[in-house]
């Protein structure tokens, strides 16, 4: 507890009550040490990048957050629960959810059925009910179905609804990817690199998605991202990791000046 | 995609199979043909035809496994076997009456099915595929070592009765696999279309993002075995009432090939498309069957063994050039068609 509220005054929360914290993370593969006690937090109404060089430990964060890996040594906690250790569709069940770098779409899926995926959870039929497909079945099929129309709307993809996702350039299958991750209706969004890969007008169109969701949705987002402009212009917050150690946390303006984080992005003098 | 015209104004409506009017006159004159079928037919083809309705049943439940979730079965034809003799038992034993025996079939049959779905924990992919292969041992095993079966003489069936009347005649037993056919099918499309449908083709494509969709993986492939065998179940309890008899060597490993086959020629992850294969493989082997005698009497010098053997022939080469020329099977060619014929003067 006294180290929880240690974290928090750090960090710069007091007294706000995070969604999420990591409390010192240690990973290692082998050697490598991919995260070294790191420690983060996320409060409820907040946008949070975290940026650092190549094989800084970004994505192992993400996954450790996640439930993909298991950190040797610390503990999270979502929404008041501890999580490590527990399965990927028991965390997402509980409110978090990712979108990945690269995408992992249903390619064979349209963009409808996409993002219904994300109401899989939501929804309670059972197999018998989906046997008989008539009345509970169908009914819940379609409540569900308006909830994705809301998201479809929300993301300009009302064109392409019925398109297999297979079949979309880049940019639309991220966007689909995004709604997908709503669907889910989720307590935090974490999002691997959503702008790797993208144009300019992409990126633009994505960094204004993601701006609404939080407007309009209030979920806290957590960006891993390289591209320093878009981090800078739509984070409250950033963390910032090398080599597998937070070296520095605050404000894009305070992070500007950082001089560790001037060393660990351009060298030492 | 649906042709110009037509628009869907309620969720429901966008959502339908049957979506244009020439569809629903298809539907409904295939229909009409499989209620005359009898009047239409001769005893021998009717007789194939319901076997065709029998082995959908089956298909179908592969369709669903190994088409939607992804999961190669080697074992379906054991799940049938399971299902076909606890029919048989049920009913020769215990005197049941067919609606509750070939259901209890069906369910038996899942039992068995769920558990190989359960090795989905530990395992995946090319050797769960060959665990399956020992439901297929396993099932051999059972039926001819425990006391209940009838060993190696197998189950004698008197017909299926209802409020007195006998399912006896041709046409009566077509008339039930009809029923039973028709009702599958119906919910195999309820189940594809639903939260379970979409579960299992996230699984089937991209495990790791389904869990993160909060899909229990392991449940789901368990679910894909467990409904796959409840439809190998059914299909086998209508076996028993067809052939009147059960014994272990209908339900082989080479039984469970054949279904592969089917799925393969019909398009894997159509629910249509297991029945398309099972009409096109089954009618072709019936060829075979019926043109065979009259070969070896042409040519008496390459013997009576050449239908079973050119069977095997037969069945590797359409697998094989299946999955080279059209790996995702005929439905997907007749989806290309029906795309090219309503765009059409259009190319995209």
């Amino acid at each position: 507890m006294q180290a929880e509220a240690a974290i928090r005054a750090r960090s710069g929360l007091k007294g706000m009550q995070p969604v999420l914290t990591a409390d010192r993370l240690r990973m290692s593969f082998g050697g490598v040490v991919a995260l070294n006690e790191v420690s983060i937090e996320i409060g409820r109404d907040e946008l949070i990048a975290i940026i650092g060089p190549n094989g800084a430990g970004k994505t192992s964060l993400m996954n450790c957050m996640s439930g993909f890996y298991r950190p040797q040594e610390g503990r999270i906690v979502f929404d008041g629960e501890q999580i490590v250790g527990r399965s990927v569709h028991h965390i997402a069940r509980s409110g978090l959810a990712r979108t990945f770098q690269g995408t992992h779409i249903f390619p064979d899926m349209t963009v409808v059925e996409n993002i219904m995926i994300g109401r899989h959870m939501h929804m309670r039929s059972s197999i018998l009910q989906a046997f008989v497909h008539f009345h509970w079945a169908q009914k819940e099929e379609m409540q569900h179905r308006e909830i994705v129309e809301e998201i479809i709307e929300l993301l300009e993809i009302e064109a392409i609804r019925h398109q297999p996702v297979g079949a979309l350039g880049y940019g639309l299958r991220k966007r689909v990817d995004l709604g997908r991750a709503l669907a889910q209706e989720p307590k935090i969004l974490l999002m691997d690199e959503p702008m790797a890969g993208m144009n300019n007008e992409e990126k633009e169109d994505l960094a204004r998605f993601i701006l609404d969701v939080r407007e309009a949705r209030g979920i806290p987002v957590v960006l891993v991202e390289h591209d320093m402009g878009v981090v800078m212009d739509l984070a409250d917050r950033i963390y910032v990791l090398d080599f597998g150690k937070m070296i520095a946390t605050g404000t894009p303006a305070q992070i500007q000046r950082d001089p560790l984080v001037m060393k660990a992005y351009l060298g030492e003098k | 995609m649906d042709p110009a015209g037509i628009f869907a104004t309620s969720f429901a409506r966008d959502a339908a199979l049957v979506r244009t009017r020439p569809q629903q006159i298809a539907l409904a004159l295939f229909l009409v043909f499989l209620l005359l079928l009898p009047v239409l037919f001769g005893p021998r083809l009717l007789a194939i035809s319901t076997l065709i309705l029998i082995l959908s049943v089956v298909t179908l439940g592969l369709q669903i496994t190994t088409g939607y979730a992804g999961q190669i079965n080697l074992g379906q034809a054991a799940f049938m076997g399971v299902g076909a003799y606890t029919t048989g038992f049920l009913a020769t034993k215990l005197g049941l009456p067919f609606w509750l025996t070939i259901p209890l079939g069906g369910c038996s049959a899942a039992v068995f099915g769920f558990i190989f779905g359960l090795s989905a924990v530990r395992i995946k992919g090319f050797y769960l595929a060959l665990t399956t292969i020992a439901a297929q041992a396993l099932f051999h095993f059972f039926v001819l070592n425990l006391p209940w079966f009838g060993g190696s003489n197998g189950l004698t069936l008197d017909p299926a009765t209802l409020f007195g009347f006998a399912f006896v005649t041709d046409t009566s037993i077509y008339y039930l696999c009809l029923a039973v056919a028709a009702l599958m099918t119906y919910g195999a499309y309820g189940i594809v279309r639903g939260r379970f449908g979409r579960a299992f083709v996230a699984v089937r494509d991209d495990d790791v993002a389904a869990g993160i969709m909060g899909i229990d993986i392991v449940a789901t492939k368990a679910t894909a075995f467990l409904v796959g065998a409840f439809y190998a179940g059914v299909g086998g309890g209508l076996w028993a009432y067809f052939v009147r008899f059960v014994a272990v060597d209908q339900f082989t490993l080479f039984n469970s090939i054949w279904f592969i086959a089917m799925i393969i020629v019909g398009g894997m992850g159509a629910i249509t498309g297991a029945l398309v294969g099972v009409v096109v493989i089954k009618c072709i082997q019936e060829g075979f069957v019926s043109l065979g005698p009259s070969v070896v009497s042409q040519f008496p010098s390459i013997g009576g063994d050449v239908v079973f053997a050119l069977m095997n022939v037969f069945l590797g080469s359409v697998i094989a050039a299946f999955l080279i020329f059209e790996p995702r099977g005929l439905m997907h060619r007749f989806d290309i068609l029906k795309r090219s014929y309503r765009m059409w003067p259009f190319p995209y």
